[in-house]
């Protein structure tokens, strides 16, 4: 196997536009993935900003109800389906057969073929945007009656299913892509159980998508179905049942929420060893906390639906509480890794800390309401709005920005700048949090998510504005980090092969890595081959 | 690919359980279908990697392995570029794009989309 890998390496890689559209290269479409995605990022982001300028007073008539409507559903189906889960097949498209010592993905046409898939997805979405009466409006859940053809009758609803559907569809082959090369593509002595952790979570990740992603297809086909041919299947008038659409919904939805996060806490765990100058600690545990999350998130999806009457509570609540278990040895096995270790801050470090306590503020009030009484009274409110945006935002982009300032060296061959990456780390973790935090009360003080305006009763302008305000202080920091990759591909400081000092295979080969990935492989002895091939290099030099 | 069999056969397990148990508790049918039909697809898995792949054997599972140990290995057929991916995603697209705007576009987009598949068949033989 090994032989193969090395003697098929190449050199002087083209890059004209053709390379690009026709590449196979795991690296180019991992790059491919991890760009486009930021694009949709962007996009989604401006769609936030458009939100938060609306709701900064109270009365405001900067858009349309209907207009707000749209812009609620693009971003979240945006940040959701074509940026936070992408980004991390982009990820883990460059970092698996590096991490594992493969020359490529097991299937690198089919790879190829889901990126391009993934991105006319993306399009197809945003296109509604074009067509006579708007983009969808019924939110990223797209919940029957509201997406029904009653309600919605623009092309712009159909044009979401179709684009969501294909961006599925592009995942769960993207998935059965990595399982199978991490199976059957290993290096010699790269053993399942030296793996890192962050292939281990995509491992993870990957079973929660073939689990998850077919039963939204199906949901979206029932949909595609009810409106365009006269279907009932959500129609209670003929025998349908608009529950139905929810149950489907979310048994794809809440999977879907760690196909979100199980990555980043990969991202996670790759980054703090490395930065407290210490072995992961506790690594069987977070594989086995990695699946147990990935299992007992499939039993939960009707946590979501508490206030429909029609589940029964006790269960759901019940397992939904016992992911705090597995999440919690996570946090454990995180905070001692640190513990003793010689810490040092750069902008990854910075990143990967900001991620867990942000995380952690999202998961608290996780299990707030994962409690139905308390359900009950946050259901629909920006209670919820806080607690999702906190784990997915303050988890997920937090780990997403650790990502892009830890293996930009690898990717591109030179480093991201630090100076303006702590300005970018400090403005989106003050602006977050300025952002987010307020929307807790908001929720508490009764104002309903998806409202385009509110009245000016109690604190909600001020906590409004506030909010408002912090996103613009987000902005500056994306800004922070938009100058950085300019001024930093200006300069190209060659970053070496190995600037951080890390643990994983990745890092023994050139950055960026060649095509096919390795000219030599170092023996693979622990789930650190890096640290051991140097420790082995300072003792012959000795 | 023992830890891969113990994977598959510990979650169909869990999905066999977890099946059995919400519909004890909750006696929805809905959701026990799901969970039925997941815990059937992991089933499947398992018995796919117990029947078919017990023989299994990759240098990666060999602890003491090293690379010149696995020369000669070959890893299958390494295509740099193609354009046949964004080809068949474009078909793709355009089919179910079609669905919704055109019936005569999806016809059209389906014959290329058997035609890409064909094409890939016959380059990977």
């Amino acid at each position: 196997m090994g032989a193969a890998a090395s003697s098929a390496t190449f050199s002087g890689e083209r890059s004209d536009l053709l390379s690009w559209l026709t590449t196979t290269d795991h690296k180019r479409i991992g790059i491919l993935y991890l760009v486009t995605s930021l694009v949709y990022f962007g996009v989604a982001g401006a769609l936030a900003l458009t939100i938060r300028t609306q709701l900064a007073r109270p009365n405001n008539d900067l858009v349309s109800s209907h207009t707000y409507a749209q812009l609620f559903t693009l971003h979240g189906t945006a940040m959701i389906f074509l940026f936070v889960a992408p980004f991390a097949l982009g990820l883990a498209n460059f970092l698996i057969p590096l991490q594992i010592g493969a020359p490529d993905m097991a299937f690198p046409r089919l790879n190829a073929t889901s990126y391009w898939m993934f991105l006319f997805g993306g399009f197809v979405i945003f296109s509604g945007a074009a067509t006579n009466e708007g983009a969808a409006a019924a939110g990223w859940t797209s919940y029957v009656p509201l997406s029904a053809i009653a309600i919605s009758t623009g092309l712009g609803q159909d044009l979401w299913i179709v684009g969501v559907f294909l961006v599925s569809v592009a995942t769960i082959l993207t998935s059965i892509n990595f399982v199978t090369t991490v199976f059957v593509y290993r290096a010699p002595g790269m053993t399942m159980w030296r793996l890192p952790i962050f292939t281990w979570e995509m491992i993870a990740t990957s079973l929660l998508i073939f689990m998850a992603f077919p039963t939204l297809a199906s949901d979206l086909l029932l949909l595609f179905i009810d409106r365009r041919f006269g279907g009932h299947a959500f129609d209670p008038a003929h025998g349908g049942d608009a529950i139905l659409w929810q149950h489907l919904f979310w048994f794809f939805g809440h999977p879907e929420v760690y196909v979100m996060i199980l990555p980043y806490f990969g991202v996670v765990s790759e980054i703090i060893p490395v930065f407290s100058r210490k072995p992961i600690f506790g690594y069987t545990g977070l594989v086995i906390a990695a699946f147990a999350i990935a299992g007992l998130s499939m039993g939960v999806w009707a946590h979501h639906m508490f206030t429909t009457g029609a589940v029964n509570d006790p269960f759901f609540s019940f397992v939904s509480l016992l992911i705090a278990v597995p999440t919690g040895v996570k946090f454990f096995n995180w905070i001692a890794t640190m513990w003793g270790g010689s810490l040092t801050f750069p902008t990854p470090m910075l990143f990967a800390v900001g991620f867990l306590i942000n995380f952690l503020l999202g998961g608290i009030t996780g299990v707030m309401i994962a409690s139905p009484p308390i359900d009950y009274q946050a259901h629909a409110s920006y209670f919820i709005v806080a607690h999702m945006h906190y784990v997915l935002g303050g988890g997920s982009l937090f780990a997403i920005f650790a990502a892009l300032f830890f293996w930009w060296p690898k990717i591109f061959g030179h480093r991201l700048d630090e100076r303006l990456g702590k300005w970018c780390f400090w403005l989106l973790f003050v602006g977050f949090n300025v952002t987010f935090f307020p929307m807790h009360f908001m929720g508490l003080e009764g104002m309903p998510r998806r409202v385009f305006t509110y009245e000016a009763t109690g604190q909600l302008p001020l906590l409004n504005a506030i909010a408002s305000a912090g996103s613009y202080v987000m902005l500056a920091g994306v800004l922070a980090f938009a100058w950085n990759v300019v001024l930093s591909a200006r300069r190209r400081v060659p970053a070496g092969d190995d600037p951080w000092g890390a643990n994983s295979l990745e890092w023994s080969t050139s950055s960026p890595p060649p095509e096919f990935n390795f000219t030599a492989l170092p023996k693979i002895r622990s789930e650190r081959p890096a640290y051991d091939a140097r420790v082995k290099a300072a003792e012959a030099e000795a | 690919m023992l830890v891969g069999r113990r994977l598959f056969i510990s979650s169909a397990v869990f999905g066999i359980v977890l099946a059995v148990a919400y519909w004890l508790v909750a006696h929805e049918i809905s959701g026990a279908f799901l969970l039925g039909f997941m815990a059937f697809a992991l089933t499947f898995l398992a018995g796919y990697m117990i029947v078919s792949e017990r023989e299994a054997d990759f240098w990666g599972d060999d602890r003491n392995a090293d690379h010149p140990d696995a020369e000669g290995n070959l890893l299958g057929t390494y295509t740099i570029r193609s354009p046949l991916p964004i080809c068949a995603a474009f078909a793709v697209t355009t089919a179910v794009l079609g669905v919704v705007i055109s019936p005569t576009l999806a016809i059209l987009s389906l014959i290329a989309v058997l035609a890409l598949g064909a094409l890939f068949i016959v380059q990977s033989g």
